[in-house]
């Protein structure tokens, strides 16, 4: 990875290694090309549905099974990608499920990351008995199969959209709180920390103020890999039926009705994950050029 | 005689990780809403039939007292009984209440030991697939860092890790069984039956393990002794199999670990589309059924397996590179 040369001219106002992982990543091509589909999928979502005007559970049983343009005969130009088994416009249906699923998939990995760093951060600045603690639950969770305790919870309970994102959330945070752990421990005996120190700081002041700053952007870049991620167990659970429930459309559950209708409906099943596919290929495009760039951005400072 | 030591200490811990496991999953199934009794015995049993059954199966006790039960009999190897299969195999529950004897109910150990080989098989072969496919990608892209085969790994691995597997299974097998004839795909009736899965379940895995060779090789290839072997006249070919593919083998295998439960969520998918009678289906059957035994049973039984497997992962890198402490 060092082979990568990070510019430094000397003269240069030390910039932040926030601003460098940035700036590296924005030099691959892979970001660029995951940023314009991303861009471009979430203007979708946001406003097409919008603009049509067109009820993604509204029924038009006179115009049910209708194919994607241009790929079978009886095609129409209303409903670019075909209808479903009620009729429902498939494209409308698809981009208000990415919506949902981008805001699932986004709110839950910043409860991950909240609840991840904020134990990783007591534990590895206290250390002692309350980090044994916490890093014994830690290590519980991990070994928690997370899927089966997401869909013990969400088969016995209701699956409602809070409680998905907390189900989801709440497994998988112990990820995060070791890596937090194992920095604060690296930063908590440095000089500026005992410098704070015996200034009078705070131990609440010290943590968020000097110490979260610095540790925190790594880990948050890696955070957009998992975005991807829990995009993808939040379509799994609703493909089991144990997601966001029916008619409201998310890519999980419009699969799963897609699914009754494969052999004379492939495209109600498919073309929905095409989306799916679209959008997790560039958020991990993005997420992978980030990751490379902190890869880099920090081997090339050690 | 370190090893003994090391062994103790890991299974110790390892133990209290599945009592604690099978503590959260005990508690949770009893705080939240869903009468298992009236799953049982169906929508028109009456309420004093159904509170008479759950004080004959002791659901009605305090959860300290049920847990304590419960772990009692799993400490000496009974997992209890499924509340809704019975031995014979048919589903039981529904609008019938007519009282099953107990005793022909189906027991979990013998539920689980049915499923869990089909589940080994298909794991083992979508690991070898993975590996096949991940490895030549992975260390291509590791021995030119930046170069083209970096590239490649990194858009494969995207590629790969983007594509939700319900929807690869329904495409694949609309693809290679409906339209091709290629693969059997539902159900379970000979080892034909695992390829598609497997399949399925290798696209899953790959990008990780892509991923994490293709950091560890370049990162080994930096290093000094790798700039010796050079000298010392061994071929390149010679490196990468003697050097850097045994170095970079103790990452994967802890890749391994870790990923285990993530294979396990796979798993579950992959074995709930293609109806795959393996450990998967069970799970999801048992939720669905609030067939809480059995859903602690699966919970103690794979935590364990968890467990297991990092402790083998353990040994197997400091066998590796004897540098690793235990």
């Amino acid at each position: 990875m060092s082979e990568i040369d990070i510019p430094q001219p000397p003269a240069k106002p030390v910039r932040t290694l926030t601003s460098r992982i940035w700036h590296l990543a924005w030099a691959s091509v892979e970001f660029r090309i995951g940023l314009c589909v991303f861009t471009l999928l979430l203007l979708a979502a946001l406003l097409y549905p919008e603009l049509r005007g067109i009820d993604p559970t509204a029924m038009n049983i006179r115009a049910r099974f209708t194919p994607p343009l241009l790929l079978a005969e009886g095609f129409s130009w209303a409903h670019p990608l075909g209808t479903d088994q009620l009729g429902r416009d498939m494209l409308v249906r698809s981009l208000v499920g990415l919506r949902y699923s981008l805001l699932i998939g986004v709110t839950t990995v910043v409860l991950m990351l909240v609840i991840g760093c904020a134990v990783g951060m007591v534990a590895g600045y206290y250390g002692g008995r309350i980090d044994m603690l916490l890093m014994r639950l830690t290590d519980a969770q991990l070994s928690i199969p997370m899927i089966i305790l997401a869909i013990t919870i969400l088969g016995v309970a209701r699956p409602t959209i809070p409680a998905i994102i907390l189900v989801l959330g709440l497994s998988g945070w112990p990820v995060y709180a070791r890596v937090m752990r194992s920095t604060v421990m690296a930063e908590r005996s440095k000089e500026y920390v005992r410098g704070a120190r015996v200034l009078g700081a705070s131990d609440a002041r010290i943590m968020l103020s000097l110490l979260l700053p610095l540790v925190l952007p790594p880990i948050a870049f890696v955070a957009v890999l998992d975005i991807a991620r829990m995009m993808i167990f939040e379509s799994v659970l609703g493909f089991l039926g144990l997601g966001v429930q029916p008619p409201t459309p998310t890519f999980g559950n419009v699969i799963a009705e897609g699914r009754q209708y494969l052999l004379n409906a492939w495209w109600i099943a498919t073309m929905p994950g095409v989306f799916l596919f679209l959008t997790l290929g560039s958020i991990n495009l993005m997420g992978a050029a980030l990751e490379r760039a902190r890869n880099s951005v920090y081997g090339g400072q050690r | 005689m370190f090893i003994m030591v090391f062994l103790a200490k890991r299974l110790a811990q390892g133990t209290l990780i599945v009592v604690l496991v099978a503590f959260v999953i005990f508690t949770l199934l009893r705080v939240v809403p869903g009468d298992p009794v009236r799953l049982m015995a169906g929508g028109m049993a009456p309420e004093t039939l159904i509170e008479q059954i759950a004080t004959e199966m002791g659901l009605r006790d305090p959860i300290p007292v049920q847990f304590g039960r419960y772990i009692a009999s799993v400490a000496q190897g009974d997992l209890g009984q499924s509340f809704m299969r019975p031995a014979s195999g048919a589903a039981v529950g529904g609008a019938s209440f007519d009282d099953m004897t107990r005793s022909e109910r189906a027991r979990v150990l013998d539920l689980i030991a049915e499923a869990a080989p089909k589940t080994l098989q298909l794991a083992l072969l979508a690991m070898v697939f993975a590996l096949i496919v991940a490895v030549p990608i992975g260390v291509a892209g590791g021995l030119h860092p930046g170069r083209w085969p970096d590239r490649m790994a990194l858009y494969l691995g995207s590629v790969f890790v983007s594509l939700p597997n319900f929807w690869l299974g329904i495409v694949l097998a609309l693809l290679l069984s409906v339209k091709l004839g290629w693969l059997p795909a539902i159900g379970y009736r000979g080892f034909a039956y695992t390829v598609l899965p497997a399949i399925v379940l290798a696209v899953e895995m790959a990008p990780f393990i892509i991923r994490t060779l293709t950091v560890s090789v370049a990162q080994i290839m930096r290093q000094s002794f790798i700039d010796i072997a050079r000298i010392r006249g061994l071929s390149r070919l010679q490196i990468i199999v003697r050097h850097a593919l045994k170095n970079a083998s103790v990452p994967l295998l802890n890749l391994l670990g870790v990923q285990f439960s993530m294979l396990l969520g796979g798993v579950l998918v992959v074995e709930f589309i293609f109806d795959y009678p393996g450990l998967g289906l069970l799970t999801i059957n048992a939720v669905l059924q609030r067939d809480f035994p059995l859903i602690q049973g699966i919970a103690i039984v794979t935590s364990a397996a968890f467990v297991l497997i990092n402790i083998a992962v353990d040994l197997a890198t400091t066998a590796i590179d004897p540098r690793l402490e235990y």
